[in-house]
C-alpha cells in the first residue's frame, strides 16, 4: 500500500524504496503465462527453450516489468503514473532473485502539474541488469 | 526479415472486456499484495472507483486478444528470433473493472540497425491506443520488437 506522497516531499536524487523479489520459481512463469496470455513456451516448456538453444525456460520480460511496477506503486501511488517505459536489458533465469531500485532524477511544474521523473533498474543478485527503465509521475502539492 | 511496407499499418481493434478477477489474477502473479488490486474496499479508501488496473496490465488485452503475435505474423517476422526490446505506458485515466477497451494497434516503424557487433537487426515498433466504453482515451502501449537475422 502506497501512502499518500506529495510534491513537496520529493526530491532529486531521493531513492525509491528498494524492492526484492524472489527466488524465482517456474511455477510464477506458468502463473504469469496463465495470467498475461502469454504462452510462448520458451517460458514455461525446458523441452522447447533447449531445443532453441538456451539452457532452460526465462521468465517473461513482462512480469520483471510487472516487478518494478510493484515497487513503483508500493511508492507511488497508481493513480499518480502518467508514463512508464523500460528497455529489456538481459535474460532472468529460474532461482534468480530479482532487486528493483530507482532514483528520482527530475521534478518540475509543467502546465500547473507538478511532475516527478524518476529511474528505475532491475538487477539480478549477480548485479547483472535485467531492465533499465524510467517513470513519471504527477503528485499532489501540499499548496 | 521484417516486412518494411507494413509500416503505418494499422490493424483491427482489439476488444477487451477488464474482470476483477484479471486485475487479481495479474497481481497475484506478479506477487503484488498492493491491496488496492484486490481489494475493492480498500482501493476505494485509496481515493479509486475500484481496484484499477496494474501498470502492466495492457499486456492483458494485448497477448490474449493474440493482437502481438497476428502483428508478428503479419510482417513475416521469425518469431523464433523476436526480441521485446522496450515497452512503455503512457495512463490518461484508471482503468476499472466493467471497463469495455478497444485497442488500435498500428505499425510505427520498421527500422533496420546494425549492432555493434555487427549483426543486422530489424527494429519495429507496435503501438495501441486504448479508449473505453465512453470513447474516452485511456491509455497508450509500445511496444518495441528486435528480429535478430
Amino acid at each position: 500500500m502506497a501512502q499518500e506522497i506529495y510534491y513537496e516531499d520529493i526530491n532529486v536524487g531521493d531513492a525509491m524504496p528498494e524492492l526484492v523479489k524472489g527466488p524465482i520459481q517456474k511455477l510464477q512463469h506458468v502463473m504469469y503465462a496463465g495470467a498475461s496470455g502469454d504462452f510462448n513456451p520458451l517460458h514455461t516448456d525446458d523441452d522447447f527453450a533447449k531445443a532453441i538453444g538456451m539452457d532452460g525456460v526465462i521468465a517473461h520480460g513482462m512480469l520483471i516489468m510487472g516487478f518494478v511496477g510493484q515497487a513503483i506503486t508500493s511508492w507511488i501511488p497508481r493513480k499518480y503514473l502518467k508514463k512508464f517505459g523500460v528497455r529489456f536489458a538481459g535474460m532472468t533465469k529460474p532461482n534468480n532473485t530479482i532487486t528493483v531500485t530507482g532514483k528520482v532524477t527530475d521534478r518540475r511544474v509543467e502546465a500547473g502539474e507538478n511532475l516527478i521523473t524518476c529511474e528505475v533498474v532491475a538487477q539480478d543478485e549477480n548485479g547483472d541488469v535485467k531492465i533499465t527503465g524510467h517513470f513519471e509521475a504527477a503528485l499532489p502539492s501540499r499548496g | 526479415m521484417a516486412d518494411k511496407s507494413k509500416e503505418g499499418k494499422e490493424y483491427p481493434p482489439i476488444v477487451w472486456e477488464v474482470e476483477r478477477g484479471k486485475i487479481r489474477e495479474l497481481a497475484k502473479a506478479i506477487g503484488d499484495s498492493n491491496p488496492i488490486y484486490l481489494d475493492r474496499e480498500a482501493a476505494v479508501k485509496e481515493g479509486y472507483k475500484d481496484c484499477p488496473a496494474p501498470p502492466t496490465f495492457l499486456t492483458v488485452p494485448m497477448m490474449w486478444c493474440s493482437s502481438m503475435p497476428d502483428v508478428i505474423n503479419d510482417l513475416k517476422i521469425n518469431f523464433a528470433m523476436v526480441l521485446h526490446g522496450e515497452e512503455e505506458y503512457e495512463y490518461y485515466q484508471q482503468i476499472y473493472p466493467g471497463d469495455v477497451l478497444t485497442g488500435k494497434p498500428k505499425v510505427v516503424s520498421v527500422e533496420e540497425k546494425t549492432s555493434k557487433s555487427g549483426r543486422k537487426m530489424d527494429m519495429v515498433t507496435v503501438e495501441i491506443i486504448y479508449t473505453n466504453q465512453k470513447g474516452e482515451k485511456v491509455a497508450k502501449a509500445r511496444s518495441l520488437l528486435i528480429e535478430r537475422k
